[in-house]
Parts: structure tokens; sequence; C-alpha cells
């Protein structure tokens, strides 16, 4: 992750991770529960506007993330739309019929997974690994051995990707690409194999090393980076209260559709 | 290190399934654009590889063998697909915690003694089961037309206990046959058998 963040400065970074992370889990619950079309329409105009605002990628790779959400948000509500139930039909074909009521829906759900991808893209692009995970364990009392075990197993990742791209050569080399749903079967299942295998492999040589040097066997411990608290943590939440607030406020003042309620749970 | 016969997952345990999970994780956002691709046919046939989403779970308790190892390797997978910014964002991270909690409950109910296939299928199962519950709330699933919505519940079962039961199910059985996973298994009393020949 750490190479892909362009300017590491912004605010965003420096706001405590554990905090970052509760607050948009909690940001999570808020718009499952929103059936408003019009707050979701607005909502994603505001939270769109904070992404372009604070995340911490570079232009290019933003801008290609934000394509790619929208492509996943409209096919996210395809099936609604295509298939929802309605009594005001707009368009009929064959299977598919498309009704006032599902394009509501439709654009409701799209809507949904276009907030929800763009939380996930803030944190994702925002949160450096080491500072997030030192964050657990101060911040929310997350067990040492479980937050040293996904330090850990992140420092892997480049040994795997070098172990893919070496399993590939060599099926290459053996001329192993073959087509078919049988030979495409044994393909998965022979990746996947050596690499879980190389994995297990590693994790565990890597934690009877841990242990023989008496890794967390004493309840005491300190912390080379002790992660506290500071302003920016408060202008965080007055932020995101003013992005949700504003959002709300917004689709009373100005609601663009006359759909206010769409999901009945 | 000393095999524990402890049922707590120790530290070797921990690493292994997060790992593990991360392997998962790399896959899922791997094959995260390539499955958004086949959505929008919108006959629900990318329901049948769906399946692949709960795989984690199931496999590290087929591997670990212990309370817990499905849950923590779920929701450890899921956790690194929001951090390598998969698309969905955030919420993978709720669908990994309730997909691995279901997943677990089948091996609890077996009181983590039954690893067969059959019980890996079911817990591929309940898996699909868990993500119903938060397609739920998300509104997927509330007003589809009946046959839609039938066609979507059987493909995912379906596709669950294949894909996130039976498939893992052999990897870990091969994996058995190269020796890997008794680097991580709970002593069993087979091995007390040997030593007292």
């Amino acid at each position: 992750m750490g190479e892909i963040q362009g300017n590491t400065d912004k605010w965003f970074f420096k706001i405590n991770p554990s905090f970052k992370f509760l607050i948009i889990d909690a940001l999570f619950i808020v718009y499952l529960v929103v059936s408003n079309l019009n707050t979701m329409i607005w909502a994603a105009c505001l939270f769109l506007i904070l992404y372009l605002a604070v995340n911490g990628f570079s232009a290019r790779l933003s801008f290609w993330l934000i394509i790619l959400t929208l492509w996943v948000s409209v096919f996210s509500s395809t099936a609604m739309i295509f298939f929802g139930q309605g009594t005001h039909v707009l368009f009929r074909w064959y299977l598919v019929v498309i009704s006032e009521e599902s394009l509501a829906r439709g654009t409701l759900i799209g809507l949904r997974t276009f907030i929800f991808s763009l939380l996930g893209l803030i944190m994702a692009s925002t949160s450096r690994p080491v500072p997030f995970f030192y964050s657990l364990m101060q911040q929310l009392r997350v067990p040492v051995k479980y937050a040293y075990g996904c330090l850990a197993a992140f420092r892997m990742l480049p040994m795997m990707a070098e172990e893919f791209v070496h399993i590939r050569q060599a099926m290459k080399v053996r001329g192993l690409r073959q087509k078919g749903i049988k030979a495409m079967y044994e393909r998965i299942k022979r990746y996947a194999l050596a690499m879980l295998a190389q994995s297990i492999r590693r994790a565990q040589r890597t934690a009877v090393a841990m242990e023989a040097k008496r890794f967390s066997m004493t309840e005491s411990r300190t912390y080379y980076y002790e992660i506290g608290w500071s302003r920016m943590d408060l202008l965080f939440s007055g932020v995101i209260v003013a992005v949700v607030i504003g959002g709300f406020l917004l689709s009373g003042w100005f609601p663009l559709t006359p759909y206010t309620h769409v999901i009945d749970h | 290190m000393s095999k524990s016969t402890s049922r707590k997952l120790n530290l070797t345990d921990i690493l292994v399934t997060i790992v593990v999970a991360l392997v998962f994780g790399l896959v899922f956002r791997l094959l995260g654009p390539v499955y958004d691709l086949v959505k929008p046919f919108g006959l629900q046939l990318d329901q049948l590889i769906y399946g692949f989403w709960f795989i984690a779970g199931p496999f590290a308790a087929l591997l670990i063998r212990k309370p817990g190892a499905a849950l923590l390797g779920e929701a450890a997978a899921a956790m690194a697909e929001v951090l390598f910014g998969g698309s969905g964002g955030i919420i993978n991270f709720y669908y990994g915690v309730v997909q691995g909690l279901f997943s677990e409950l089948i091996f609890a109910a077996w009181h983590y003694r039954k690893f067969t296939l059959s019980v890996a299928m079911l817990s591929g199962f309940a898996g699909a089961i868990g993500s119903f519950v938060i397609d739920l709330f998300y509104g997927y699933l509330a007003d589809l037309a009946g046959w839609n919505l039938i066609l979507s519940i059987v493909f995912r079962l379906l596709g669950g206990a294949i894909c996130a039961g039976a498939f893992p199910a052999v990897l870990v059985k091969a994996l058995e046959k190269m020796g890997v996973a008794n680097l991580v298994r709970p002593v069993s009393k087979e091995d007390y058998d040997v030593l007292n020949k």
C-alpha cells in the first residue's frame, strides 16, 4: 500500500487510525438505514467532494478509481432495475421489466455502493498499515498477537506477489496453459496449492522464530510508536458530521426526486 | 516449538490464519473486477461463483481445526480486501465478519471434532446464508421479482457449498498429503498412539 500513496502529508493521515476506522464503520450503518433517494444523492455528491479533497492517491489513480467505482455502482443496481417489482412500468422486454419503483430502488442501491466504496477508498488511501495496527493495539486493545500477526503477514505480501510470478513463469515454461473447464480447475488448484503451501510454511517458521524470542509471552510491553490523539481528530469529526448533516439538510431543501422512501426492510 | 494441546489459538495459528486470509484477500481483490464484469448480465449467474467470497472461513477452520479460526480467517480476508481498496468498500468487512460467524457456527455445532467434506459444505452453505443477512439490509433482496430472487438464492447457496465448502476441503486434503497441514494441526489422539507403540 505504502508506495501508491503519493503525498502522506495530507491531514487525513494524521487522524488517529482507530478513530477513523470506527467513524467510517459507523457511517456505514447510517447509510444502510437511509431509504430516502434524495438524501443518498446529496450524500454521494458530498462524499465525492470529500474524497477528492482528502484522498492520498495521486490524481491519476484517484480518477481511475472513481471511474471503476462508478462502473461497479451502476452494475450493482442492474439486477434491481431490470427485475425489481413495481406497478408503473416504463419499459418491458421479455423478462426485463423496468418500473419507476424498481428504477428508484436500483438507483438507491447503486448510490449506497458508491458511498461505501468512497468511504473504503478514503480509509484505504489515507491509512498506513503500521500506525493502523499500532493504534488498534493501543486504543482498541486488540491483542498484540493478532495485531503483530497482521503486520507480519503484510510484510509477506511482496514475497507472495513474487512467488505468484514465479509459479506463472514455471507453468509457462512447462507448457501448462491448456483451455477448457477441467484445465481451468486444475490451474486454479495448482496456483492455490503452491501459494498456500509456501505461505503456510513461511508463516509457521516466522511464528516459531517469534516465539523463540519470547514474543508476547510477558504481560506488559512497550511500543516503538505511540499513537495518540490530536486536533485533527476533532477536525475530522467536525467534517464528517458536517457532511452527513449537510446531506440530510440539502435533501430537505432541494429534493431532486419525488422518492423519499423506496425500500421496505 | 511444542505443539500445544490447548484449543486456544496460539501465535502460529493466528499467523497462519492471517497469512492464508491475505492470500485469499489478494485473490478477492484480483477476482473482484472480473466478478463485477460478469455481474451486469443480471440473470444472477454471478451468484454461482459468489461462493469464493466465503472460502477463507471454512478453509482456515479445516486447516487449523480450532475454535475461532473460521471467524478470524474470513474477517481478516475481508479486512485485507478493504485495506487494498476493493470495490464495495467498507461493507466487505461486515460481510466478512457475518459470513465467518455463520461458517464458524457449523464447526461449533460439531464441537470442532468433525472436519469432513459434508461439514465443510454445510459451512460454506452457512456462509452463504450469512451473506444474505447483510444483503437483506442492503436492499438487494427486498422487492426483487420472485423468480429472480429464487434464482439468486439457489445459485448462491449452491455456489457457497461447492466453492466455499467442497473446494477448500479438496485443497486442505492436498495440503495434508503435502505434509503442510500437520505443521499447524493440534496434536490428536493418533499422534499419542504413535508414541506409545
